[in-house]
């Protein structure tokens, strides 16, 4: 989970990095005029994408006439496609040299590793790629909670030795310290806050001393249950999702507690030469693959007219009513014309995916709903109990379930029954692929 | 079908590079053991369907539950540690604690040297997976997960995990299985399964199928088990699925290029997400494509790899071609035949319900308590020593016997709380009074894997001292010296006399020894097993079952004693034969519509108890007229009635308890005293092996103990 850049400075306050100082949040361009400030005063956009002072989205004003302009331009941006909702207002401090310090861990080694570079401010990742040599890095290898003193030190010197130029000679000594102080803080912070990345960039050099300018954090939502204390200070009570706009269909999956991504741009106008496939797959794993199956069995025998809408997760163990909802979900889609869907049951039950199937299916036709086809396999855990209740279920509510097709056992791979399906209700349609 | 010996698989090759100490065992046993840690539902669930699949599960370690039973047969300790000093071959370890506290059970099961750990539980903190991982990486263990599927190792019929059995083996005959196969590594456990699935169509088997879990950070990646996978000598091909996200198959590619030597065998990839959105999380930690990254996207996976000379693919048809190619149309069994053999998996009846008990085996005529027969029990072993086997499965050795004793007859000597046995009141309801007003015994200590067998003995010795409180003997009991058997409390008890008559001190020992279990189906041991279900406190439990002993369920025994002496004292009177009188009061009872008890069994034709208590009571000179009486019984009834009923073990302590001149209603004080041993040893069976208030279906029990055994 992100956090917003005043949240994070909260926790670095706590923490004792230095900050700018904060005067507060608004979010509308009348809230500026009961803030007291000073100028110049730093104007911030609240988004949580990187990338925000080159979108135009950080100003400087050097006075209320100016920030009050600034202001309204602000609250009409979008960044990468997200609109300004709320700006920071915080104290503009003199920049004599910008570096970098972050930590997080490596993805090669699972080691934590700290980060520092004399060329902050700039596009971190852009550095990596062009100056990588101008990256210092220390891998912690016993994840230890505090940073040792000497890495501490040695990142701190490197430093230096990087902002030589900028730097009063005389001074050194003392700025040593505070580097090597602030990037035990930044590394005690990721830990102690259980984060996936801990980052101050710029950290500033002013006449005043060393201040973290900017700050970026993302904790690791598996630790959230443990981070109440810290949720509680920033005023989070639930998860805030990373990704920018929720189409419809991802709040109510959301609601209703499964991963799912739509595939297609909201309000999306359907090309009634293609056939839209709605997938209920079991796993994460399965779901990204099998949007991959239903595209490239489209090209090869449909003339490339399928088009998979969805991402979702059924995970480990749903309950009977989620995966009604996940049928639910994609029947009330206008876009989908037909629904794949497979139950290999490991740690899940085909038992509770079948009955939440009909279930969905027999409420839709009682109702009049919507109804689309569906195809699919299960295989696995609980299987026998399944196949008894799928059997009588078809006897009793035949005319409900006459479009559900469910393959018992594993006699067809799943490539297969994608296949069988999409052809069945092109059929159906009265289309020659 | 045969299987492949469990030292020629890939688990075991696994296993000897890391523990040649544990290779050798498992050489020698030929099993690999495992063991379970974590029982929620999960970890319960799972252990049975492990189990099912072949797997050995030695124990279960759950902190709180040590002593208590996993699947009612397996041992559950509170710690690795304490379970190793019992069962130290265990090889493998399976862990399914909850993520707020699987660190430290998963760290705790590493510092035991267990070489292979699978760590199943999902959500866990990347803090605490770094600590998992210091502590893996300084022990050298192979950790797979966390947020794994699974491993599963389909030659050995071996699995840790919650794989489902969907995957096949190499089959080397109709009725064997081989080791050979393709070896797949994944990140996503459904993944695995479609291509198990894929590659079974066309008749390749596998031999070792590892979910190497979803997380951003994991105990064992693609480049540390593909060499492993290859350098296994009957893995023929390895096949992994990436996705997005990460950098594994990056690295996996890097290390091809840098080490080619580590990679003999044919590598065939397959990546998911080529058609994901960027940005978007899906699902798994591990798969957030952030733009700009250089790594984990599809397309670096697929450059990476291929620019390593690894066959990339998107679809479980290519893959087929793919694999079929590099194995040159190799099949290793007949698909017709493996669709036929899961057929008759999936289509196999529901699985019976049932539960186990393992305390004893009721079969017609035959009752088996641990495997021993209970004839031999009765005419072998005393009370202590029956009820120790009731509760411990195990006859005590010496000096535990000696312990015992000396607990049973400090438990006789202390006194009872007030309680009057009223005038016609069933001893069996005032007994119950006693039980729950003994505060000596609601304070004695249960806890620990011996305090149950204690408590039970401690009871025995207070029901001693309850009867004599009832018949007015507690005088008897005054002058205990300090070797006193515990049968002869119980003939001071029971007679009220202080000089012992060994040989009825005896019969009596064994009249209750042949009184102290019926399996859990009599209403008895049902009561109490119901009030163990709900934790009741064991005294409470006891009490509930002595009390569902009534004249209509263990009250036969005194009603035959009455009916013997009514018929010896007719023949006397009248002086007819005993066969007459016995005819005439038969007659009497069945116009009055009164029940003749002592006869017929709804299990048992000849009761297993019968002939030991007859040679028992000859032996010692006790046998009379009632039991010379209680031999023709059955026969004299045939007389009247028409048809045949046998003599149960209630008619035979009915006739010795008549012969000895005891009251008559020390039959049914006989049944209920050696019946309270049993319905102790079912208390703690539940307690220790079932979960809270389940719905209990008597007749759904099996018994899963020891097999037939005699007494050494």
């Amino acid at each position: 989970m992100k956090l917003y850049e005043n949240e994070v400075k909260k926790i670095f306050d706590t923490m004792k990095i230095p900050i700018p100082k904060q005067y507060g949040v608004i979010h509308s361009a009348e809230e500026l005029d009961h803030v007291p400030v000073n100028f110049p005063l730093m104007l911030k956009s609240m988004v949580l994408v990187g990338g925000r002072g080159k979108a135009g989205g950080i100003k400087k004003a050097q006075s209320m006439a100016e920030a009050k302009s600034l202001v309204k331009t602000l609250f009409n941006l979008k960044i990468k496609g997200l609109p300004v909702e709320s700006i920071l207002l915080e104290e503009a401090v003199d920049d004599l040299g910008a570096c970098y310090i972050g930590t997080t861990m490596d993805p090669a080694t699972f080691n934590n590793v700290v980060m520092v570079s004399a060329s902050g401010g700039v596009d971190i990742e852009q550095v990596a790629r062009e100056k990588p040599e101008s990256i210092v890095k220390r891998e912690i290898v016993d994840n230890a909670k505090t940073l040792p003193k000497k890495i501490a030190q040695e990142l701190a010197s490197a430093l230096c030795n990087d902002l030589e130029k900028k730097i009063d000679t005389k001074k050194r000594n003392e700025l040593q310290d505070s580097l090597a102080d602030i990037i035990s803080k930044v590394y005690e912070t990721y830990q102690r806050c259980d984060a996936r990345l801990c980052e101050v960039n710029p950290l500033l050099l002013t006449s005043k001393g060393v201040i973290a300018a900017d700050a970026k954090l993302i904790l690791d939502d598996n630790a959230l249950f443990r981070q109440n204390d810290l949720l509680q200070m920033l005023g989070i009570s639930e998860k805030r999702h990373d990704v920018a706009e929720r189409t419809k269909n991802e709040l109510r999956a959301q609601a209703a507690g499964f991963p799912y991504i739509d595939l297609l741009p909201e309000n999306f106008i359907k090309d009634p030469q293609k056939l839209y496939v709605g997938l209920v797959p079991g796993g994460a794993g399965y779901g990204i693959f099998s949007i991959d199956e239903v595209a490239t069995i489209g090209k090869r025998f449909f003339n490339d007219h399928i088009i998979p809408v969805n991402f979702m997760d059924s995970g480990g163990g749903p309950t009977q009513n989620r995966v009604t909802e996940m049928f639910h979900l994609l029947m009330d889609y206008p876009v989908v014309d037909l629904i794949i869907t497979s139950r290999f049951g490991g740690i899940s039950s085909c038992d509770i995916f079948i009955r939440g199937l009909i279930k969905a299916v027999v409420e839709r036709h009682e109702k009049g709903l919507r109804m689309i086809p569906i195809y699919g396999r299960m295989v696995g855990t609980d299987l026998p109990s399944a196949r008894t209740f799928l059997e009588k279920e078809k006897h009793e509510h035949a005319d409900a379930l006459k479009d559900v097709h469910i393959i018992i056992g594993n006699q067809r791979i799943m490539a297969d029954v994608i296949r069988e399906g999409i052809q069945k209700t092109c059929e159906s349609k009265g289309w020659k692929p | 079908m045969k299987l492949v010996p469990p030292d020629q698989g890939m688990l075991y090759y696994i296993i000897e590079n890391k523990r040649p100490d544990l290779a050798k065992k498992i050489r020698d046993t030929g099993i690999i053991e495992t063991a379970v840690v974590g029982l929620g539902g999960q970890g319960t669930r799972h252990a049975e369907l492990m189990q099912q699949y072949g797997t050995t599960i030695t124990a279960g370690i759950a902190p709180g539950r040590g002593g208590t039973r996993l699947l009612e047969t397996i041992p559950v300790y509170d710690t690795i540690k304490e379970c190793l000093k019992e069962h130290p071959s265990i090889a493998v370890a399976s862990i399914w604690r909850h993520y707020s506290t699987a660190k430290d059970a998963t760290i705790e099961v590493i510092e035991a040297d267990i070489p292979v750990v699978v760590l199943i539980s999902e959500g866990i903190p990347l803090k605490d997976i770094r600590d998992i991982l210091v502590a893996a990486r300084k022990h050298k263990t192979v950790l797979i997960g966390g947020n794994t599927p699974g491993v599963i190792f389909p030659p050995e019929g071996i699995k840790a995990g919650m794989l489902p059995d969907v995957f096949y083996p190499e089959e080397v005959s109709p009725e064997a299985f081989g080791p050979k196969g393709v070896t797949i590594i994944s990140r996503s456990g459904a993944i695995l399964y479609h291509l198990s699935d894929a590659l079974a169509s066309v008749g390749i088997a596998q031999n070792a199928v590892i979910g190497v879990g979803g997380d951003g950070a994991i105990g064992s990646t693609f480049r540390d088990l593909v060499p492993l996978a290859m350098a296994y000598k009957n893995t023929d091909l390895v096949v992994v699925a990436g996705e997005i996200g990460g950098c594994q198959e990056e690295l996996l590619a890097e290390d091809i290029k840098k080490n080619p030597k580590n990679y003999p065998k044919p590598l065939i990839a397959l990546i998911s997400g080529a058609h994901a959105p960027e940005g978007k999380t899906m699902g798994h930690a591990g798969a957030i494509v952030s733009p700009g990254q250089v790594y984990g996207t599809f397309q670096s996976k697929k450059h990476a790899l291929e620019s390593a000379g690894v066959p990339v693919m998107n679809s479980q048809y290519d893959l087929i071609a793919e694999v079929q190619k590099r194995l040159q149309k190799k099949t290793y069994f007949d698909v017709e035949n493996y669709y036929k053999k899961m057929k008759t998996i999936w289509d196999a009846p529901s699985k019976k319900p049932g539960w186990g008990t393992l305390i004893t085996k009721v079969m017609p005529n035959n009752l088996l308590i641990s495997g021993y027969p209970l004839q031999d029990i009765v005419e072998r072993k005393g009370f202590l020593e029956t009820a120790y086997l009731l509760v411990k499965g195990e006859f005590p050795d010496k000096k535990t016997v000696e312990e015992m004793r000396k607990i049973a007859v400090e438990a006789a000597k202390k006194p009872v709380p007030k309680v009057t046995h009223l005038k016609n009141e069933d001893i069996s309801k005032t007994l119950v009074k006693y039980f729950v007003l003994d505060e000596e015994l609601a304070q004695y200590p249960e806890g620990g894997t011996d305090g149950a067998v204690k408590k039970t003995i401690f009871c025995l010795g207070r029901t001693a001292r309850y009867l004599s409180a009832i018949l007015g003997t507690e005088k008897a009991l005054g002058h205990l010296h300090g070797n006193e058997p515990f049968s002869h409390i119980i003939y001071r008890a029971v007679t009220g006399n202080s000089t012992v008559n060994e040989q009825h001190s005896r019969m009596i020992e064994a009249m209750i020894v042949a009184c102290v279990d019926h399996g859990v189906t009599p209403p008895s041991a049902q009561a109490t097993l119901i009030a163990a279900s709900t934790r009741a406190p064991y005294e409470v439990a006891v009490a509930q079952g002595v009390g569902a002993i009534t004249d209509v369920h263990g009250g036969a025994g005194a009603k035959a004693a009455q009916l013997f002496t009514e018929c010896i004292m007719k023949s006397k009177k009248e002086n007819i034969d005993v066969a007459q009188a016995t005819r005439e009061i038969m007659r009497k009872y069945i116009e009055e519509g009164k029940r003749i008890e002592g006869l017929g069994h709804r299990l048992h034709t000849k009761d297993p108890r019968r002939d030991v208590l007859w040679n028992f009571s000859s032996q010692t000179g006790i046998a009379g007229k009632h039991v010379q009486l209680s031999k023709m019984v059955s026969m004299i009834f045939e007389q009247v009635r028409g048809m045949s009923l046998p003599i149960n073990v209630d008619g035979v302590i009915g006739a010795i308890v008549a012969d000895m001149g005891l009251n008559p209603a020390m039959a049914k004080a006989f049944f209920i005293y050696g019946r309270i041993a049993g319905l102790s040893g079912h208390y703690f069976e539940e307690v220790a092996s079932q979960p809270r208030m389940r719905q209990i279906n008597f007749t759904e029990a099996v018994y899963k103990g020891k097999g037939p055994r005699s007494i050494v």
